[in-house]
Formats: structure tokens, C-alpha cells, sequence
């Protein structure tokens, strides 16, 4: 712990990575399930940067952890919101490929 | 009427200032209204009765108006006249509107002319229009005018005289349009209404200028005002010449007089009771109404006067050639009211009330002649179709005759006593261009009245030899025999002693606010001295005209008129045809008018509707463009959110810190 407590930098750009990934997930796979779970990598890498900016800055001592519980709380509720939008389009138009979702345009 | 003179004491006894009138004032204008709806609801299924609740509606109105009219001339009513408010037209904010009624003598003068000519050719109509398709339509016409025309002279608030002022105009509009499916009566209504519109815009914006300086258009407010003082100079003229425009409007003086000769297209009743006795005189009526108003102004008041005078001269001119038996009385009337209008223009108040009730009969009574002759011709108004048909109409002639014996101003008829008064003020005022033009116009009025009974009744037959002439019946008669004996007496009746007769002494206080302003003293008339000179001169100048009338048209003196024509060409052509005066309206406004409107109607397309127009398809075309980048898909959305967030951190990053 002590050697990593004076880097946070490599905290920060495993966040930014998975940010990152979690982005291009989001914009670039068709299906739903797959773009909820990109969001979901998305919440987890600010947690993780909230984390360690928590752990690290002695001014923010407490606030990173509190802050990441709070997002978790938030991300259970978007992701159960979300799972049963999808499950209820899905019923709707036999496929979870959001391309074909373009009912909004008409 | 000693129990109205009572009923009215009793009432002023309780009331504060101002008389009281009794409380069946108002029948008045209920009377005539409740017939004009009566009529127009079912007259359609009386038929051949439907006279009969109009004619009765005003045979009473005409009692009640006499009732009235006859204490308001003798004094009975008081200095000021007696009044009444019925109720609160309109009130908002700080501005109040009543409707009330007020007689004085002037209104019982209006009152005396309006409901006896009124009924008189209610009646006349029964026998003149028995056979037309319209029967029941012309009474309710007739009903709603008279309705106006008492609201208009009883009313004491100039917002309701104004309402009724258009009202008169609307029942002409109608009446001269009534037989709507030919084209010329069309075309004269819609002439008539649009060149009163003229005058009316100035009577609209004169009105709002009253209301400017006394915040009420309440008559007795603003004359009070006027006389202490309240309102002068510059304002005064402009508030006084623009009421006038209404007035020359609606008594259609030079340059808006080009509509009455064309109204002549209506029935002749009509012509003979809007557009001669009672509509047309509502113009002197304002004026006079008004009086102190227009003595605030001297300029005003020459304005008037010129007017006035030229209207007459002018319409003289023009009734020497006319062939038309009616238009030949619509420009005498035309060349009457401007005479009353040079009255007032020179403070001759009395005098030019005076003439406008005269007229109102004689002139009443010579149209009425004229549609039973038009009757006994069937149809013809052609004068030099006429001629010799004094021994076949004999009533009609007789009574005709007294019409214009009485109009050409010889003594003792009625015409005579008011215009010798008109003439020997605006003398003894000292315009003597009014008393001068004023002589010529007589004479010329007491020619070409003869030249109307010469080629009508005088000489040799010219009438069609298959139309048979006969004497009209006895509902159109007899108007013309009661019309006869005011155009013989009402002069003398009102203006006997000179100067100090039962008109003077009604009228005087009336006007008497008007002459402190002028600070015209009215001297003692002396019959050997200057005013039995004038009235010697007038006398003289209405007798050469008869004496010329009579001889040149007594019996056919086809080619000594044909030699003086001749001798006189540009005058003659110019006189026919009116001076021109329609042709140069047609020119300005009606050809230059429609390029105008034409040039209006391309910059209101092309221009205002383009700029309108514009804005809505650059909203479309653009709303057309932006739906193509909304796809609905939710990456696309998702990515533009990327995108902008991109955008802010990069902004942040370059531009923070």
C-alpha cells in the first residue's frame, strides 16, 4: 500500500483506460445489454478515480469513498431502470440491437 | 297644449336648472324605431297594408314633435330648452357618454320640418310606391330614417349625434339604392356613402379634438367651455373646420356636393325627404348647434361663409341647363343650403334657420310635384319630353306653382321673408361679396325655377302620344295641398313684425353666446331706411329673373333659346355638364386612385406578404435541413454528447486555469 500511496497516477490512467473503454463500448456496439454494461464500466472508473483522489489528497479524505458509494447506489438503480427499458423494447421488437430502435425518428 | 305647457312647469319646478321635458319625450324616437322593426320583421306578409303601422308611427311622432315644437318656438320651454337623460350610453374610465334628449327652439325649428314633411311624404308614398314589389321595405326604411334623423336633432351628446348622423347616411344609402337590381341606383348609393365617409372623417376627428380639450362631448359642457373662454384661437379653427367637414359632407357643399344630383336616382318621396327637406339640412344644423364654436373663429366662420356663397352660385349655374326635372331641383337644393351656409358664415343665425325651414316645405312640396308629374308621364323625367301639362294636372300645377313662387323669394311667400333676411344681414354685417353673389343667386334661382315650370307645364304638348296623362291620387295630392300652405304662410307666420317675429324671439338666446363672441349687434330694423332698400333690391333682382323665366319659356321659344345658347356655347357646355366637376373627380381619384391602389395592392403582395411569407419558408426550409440529424438512433445522440463533452474539456483545458 505504501509504495502505491506515492503514485496516483497509475490510478488515474487505469480510470482513464477503462473510461475510455467504456465509452467506445457505449457508442460503438449495437446491442443494449452490451451498452449497459459499457456504462456501467464508465461509473466504474470514475469510482475509481474518486477512490484513489480520496485516498491520496489529504483534503479529500473520505469525500472519494462516499462519493463512489454514492454512484454505486446511483449505477444499481439506472441499471435495473435500464435492464427493464431494454427487456420491455425487447419484447416489443423481438431484437436488442439499439440501430433498429428508431420509433423516435417517425 | 296648455297641458303640456303644465306638465312641463310641474317637471321644471321639481328639477334643479334645466326644464324637465315630460316623460312621453322619448315616444318620439321609440315610435318611429318601434315601426321601422315592426316593418322590417313582418311587413313582407302585410302586403298592400304594410303602410299602415309606419304611416300611424308617424302621424303620432308628428303630434308629439308638434307638441313640443310649438311651446319650444313660443318660449314655453324656457331660454335654454328643456331636457331629459334617459341613460348611461357608454362609460370608460374617465370618459362618459349619456343619451338624453334636449328641445329648444332650434330643435323644435328641425323638429317643426323633419315630422311634417316626414309624415306628409309617408303619405305621399302610399299612393306613389302602391305599385312596387318593395312596398313594405320602402315604409321600414322610411320608419328607420325618421328615427335617425329626430335622434339627430334631439340628442344632446355629439357622440349620439354622431351615431345618428350615420344612421341618416345608412337610410339613404338605402333609399337611394332601393331599386337595387338597376345599376345607376347602385352605383349613386355608394357614391352618396362614400363621399360622406369624406366629410365624416373630419366630423370624426373634430370630435376627437373636443373630447382633447373638455373630456366630454356633452353639448351644453362645451359650449359653456367655448364661451368662457376655454377654447380659442388656432384649436378653435381647426376643431370648427373640421366639424364642418361633416357638415359639408352631409349637406353636400362644394367639393363634396357631387353625390346629391346622383341621389337623385332613389324614389322621389326619398329625394324629396332626405335629400331636400330634412337629411341634407342636418349640415346647418350642426353649425348652428355649434354656433359659438365656429364664432370663436373668424377664420373659420369666412371659411363657412365662402363656401356658403359659392356653393350656391355654383349649383345655380349649374341648374340653368339640367333637363332632368329632379336634378334640376337637387342642384336648387344644392344652391339653398349653401345659401344657408353663407348665413351662418356671417352670423345670420337666425336667418339661415329661418330659410332652412322655409325650404324645407317649398322645396318638399316642388319634389313631391315633381314624382306626381314624373307620375302623370309614367316615368318620364325628361323635361323637354313635358310641356303643357298645366291643364291636365291642374293640382300638381297649382301647387308646384306656389313652390316656386315661394322659392324665387317673392313676397309674400315663405321664401321671400327668410332669404331677404339672409341678404340684408350678411349686408348689414358687412359682406358685401355675400349680399352681392347672394342677389345674383337670386335671381338666377327665380329663372331657372320658371324655366323648370315653363318647359314642364307651359307651351305645347311634347309628351309620347301613347302615354296617357293623368292627375295623381288623392294620398299624393293632398301632401302637396298641405305642403302649399306653409310655402304660402310659414314665412309670415315666423318672421311677421321684420326683425322681431316668433323665430327671432325663440332662437335669439339660443344664438346670443354666439354674437357676444362676434359682438354683432342687431340694430332696430327701419322699413324706410336701410333694410326696406334691401329688401326692395331683393325683391327687384327675384323679380327681372321670373320676368326673364316666364317670357323666354311661357310658350315655345325653341329658337330664341337655341339662339342664345348658341351666343353663349362654352358656358352652356360647361354648365350642362356640371363644370366638369364629376369628370375631374373620375380623373384624380378614381383613375389615379385605382393606379395608387394598384401600386399599393403589388407592394402589399409582393413586399409585406413576401417579407411574411419569407419568414415562414426560411423556418420550414430550415426545419426541413435540421430533422435530417435527428436519426433516432441512440448512438448518434450518444455520440454528439461525447462530442460536446470533448469540446468543453478541450475548452476547458485551453482556456481554463
Amino acid at each position: 500500500m505504501s509504495q502505491i500511496a506515492g503514485h496516483l497516477e497509475p490510478y488515474l490512467v487505469l480510470a482513464g483506460i477503462l473510461f475510455s473503454i467504456g465509452a467506445f463500448g457505449f457508442l460503438a456496439r449495437r446491442n443494449a445489454i452490451s451498452m449497459l454494461m459499457s456504462i456501467e464500466l464508465m461509473l466504474n472508473a470514475v469510482n475509481l478515480s474518486a477512490v484513489a483522489l480520496g485516498a491520496f489528497i489529504p483534503a479529500l479524505v473520505g469525500q472519494g469513498i462516499a462519493f463512489a458509494l454514492l454512484i454505486i447506489a446511483v449505477a444499481a438503480a439506472e441499471a435495473t431502470v435500464g435492464l427493464a427499458i431494454v427487456i420491455a423494447i425487447y419484447r416489443n421488437r423481438k431484437t436488442p440491437l439499439v440501430d433498429e430502435y428508431d420509433t423516435m425518428r417517425q | 297644449m296648455s297641458l303640456v305647457s303644465t306638465l312641463i312647469r310641474v317637471a321644471s319646478e321639481g328639477g334643479e336648472s334645466a326644464a324637465q321635458l315630460p316623460e312621453y319625450a322619448p315616444l318620439l324616437l321609440i315610435l318611429p324605431l318601434a315601426g321601422f322593426l315592426f316593418t322590417a320583421a313582418i311587413g313582407r306578409r302585410l302586403g298592400k297594408l304594410a303602410h299602415l303601422v309606419p304611416l300611424g308611427a308617424i302621424v303620432a311622432t308628428w303630434g308629439i314633435a308638434m307638441s313640443l315644437a310649438i311651446p319650444a318656438l313660443l318660449g314655453d320651454l324656457g331660454e335654454h330648452g328643456a331636457s331629459s337623460e334617459l341613460f348611461t350610453w357608454i362609460a370608460s374610465g374617465s370618459l362618459t357618454f349619456n343619451m338624453g334628449i334636449h328641445v329648444d327652439a332650434l330643435t323644435g325649428a328641425l323638429l317643426l320640418v323633419v315630422t311634417t314633411v316626414g309624415a306628409l311624404v309617408h303619405l305621399y308614398s302610399v299612393g306613389y310606391m302602391s305599385h312596387d314589389p318593395g312596398y313594405w321595405r320602402f315604409f321600414a326604411y322610411l320608419n328607420l330614417f325618421m328615427f335617425s334623423m329626430l335622434l339627430l336633432v334631439l340628442a344632446n351628446n355629439l357622440l349620439v349625434v354622431f351615431a345618428a348622423w350615420e344612421l341618416v347616411g345608412l337610410s339613404s344609402y338605402l333609399l337611394i339604392g332601393f331599386w337595387y337590381t338597376k345599376r345607376e341606383p347602385g352605383l349613386a348609393a355608394k357614391k352618396a356613402f362614400i363621399t360622406n365617409r369624406v366629410g365624416d372623417v373630419g366630423f370624426a376627428l373634430g370630435l376627437m379634438g373636443l373630447v382633447a380639450v373638455f373630456g366630454t362631448l356633452d353639448i351644453s359642457t362645451i359650449l359653456a367651455g367655448v364661451e368662457a373662454g376655454q377654447l380659442a384661437g388656432p384649436a378653435a379653427t381647426v376643431i370648427a373646420l373640421l366639424i364642418f367637414c361633416g357638415a359639408v359632407g352631409k349637406s353636400a357643399q362644394f367639393p363634396l356636393h357631387v353625390w346629391l344630383p346622383d341621389a337623385m336616382e332613389g324614389p322621389t318621396p326619398v329625394s324629396a325627404l332626405i335629400h331636400a327637406a330634412t337629411m341634407v339640412n342636418a349640415g346647418v344644423y350642426l353649425v348652428a348647434r355649434m354656433s359659438p364654436l365656429f364664432a370663436a373663429s373668424h377664420e373659420a366662420m369666412l371659411v363657412v361663409a365662402a363656401i356658403g356663397i359659392f356653393t350656391a352660385i355654383f349649383a345655380a349655374s349649374i341648374a340653368f341647363t339640367q333637363t332632368d326635372i329632379k336634378r334640376v331641383l337637387a342642384f336648387s337644393t344644392l344652391s339653398q343650403l349653401g345659401y344657408m351656409f353663407a348665413a351662418l358664415g356671417v352670423g345670420a343665425w337666425v336667418p339661415a334657420i329661418f330659410h332652412l325651414i322655409t325650404h324645407g316645405f317649398f322645396k318638399g312640396l316642388l319634389f313631391l310635384g315633381s314624382g306626381s308629374v314624373i307620375h302623370a308621364v309614367e316615368g318620364e323625367q325628361e323635361m323637354p319630353k313635358m310641356g303643357g301639362l298645366a291643364k291636365k294636372i291642374p293640382i300638381t300645377y297649382a301647387t308646384m306653382l306656389i313652390g316656386t313662387v315661394a322659392i324665387a323669394g317673392l313676397p309674400p311667400l315663405a321664401g321671400f321673408w327668410s332669404k331677404d333676411e339672409i341678404l340684408g344681414e350678411a349686408f348689414k354685417f358687412g359682406y358685401a361679396w355675400v349680399w352681392l353673389v347672394g342677389m345674383v343667386v337670386a335671381g338666377a334661382t327665380a329663372f331657372y325655377m320658371f324655366r323648370l315650370m315653363g318647359l314642364t307645364f307651359w307651351g305645347k304638348s311634347r309628351v309620347s302620344e301613347s302615354v296617357h296623362v293623368h292627375e295623381s291620387p288623392w294620398t299624393m295630392t293632398l301632401p302637396l295641398i298641405l305642403l302649399a300652405i306653409p310655402s304660402i304662410g310659414i314665412g309670415a307666420l315666423l318672421g311677421f313684425p321684420f326683425a322681431d317675429g316668433i323665430l327671432v324671439h325663440g332662437l335669439e338666446p339660443i344664438f346670443h353666446p354666439a354674437n357676444v363672441l362676434l359682438e354683432h349687434e342687431h340694430e332696430a330694423w327701419t322699413l324706410f331706411g336701410i333694410d326696406g332698400l334691401l329688401m326692395l333690391a331683393s325683391v327687384t333682382v327675384a323679380s327681372i329673373g321670373t320676368v326673364i323665366g316666364v317670357r323666354l319659356f311661357r310658350s315655345d321659344h325653341g329658337d330664341r333659346i337655341r339662339a342664345i345658347t348658341a351666343r353663349l356655347q362654352p358656358l352652356y357646355v360647361g354648365s350642362k355638364n356640371r363644370w366638369f366637376f364629376d369628370d375631374l373627380n373620375d380623373l384624380i381619384f378614381v383613375r389615379l386612385g385605382t393606379r395608387l391602389a394598384n401600386a399599393a395592392w403589388w407592394f402589399d403582395r409582393r413586399v409585406v406578404d413576401g417579407a411574411v411569407n419569407g419568414v415562414g419558408a426560411l423556418t420550414s426550409t430550415g426545419g426541413r435541413g435540421l430533422r435530417q440529424i435527428q436519426t433516432g438512433r441512440v448512438q448518434n445522440y450518444a455520440f454528439g454528447i461525447a462530442l460536446g463533452l470533448a469540446a468543453m474539456a478541450v475548452a476547458y483545458l485551453v482556456l481554463g486555469s
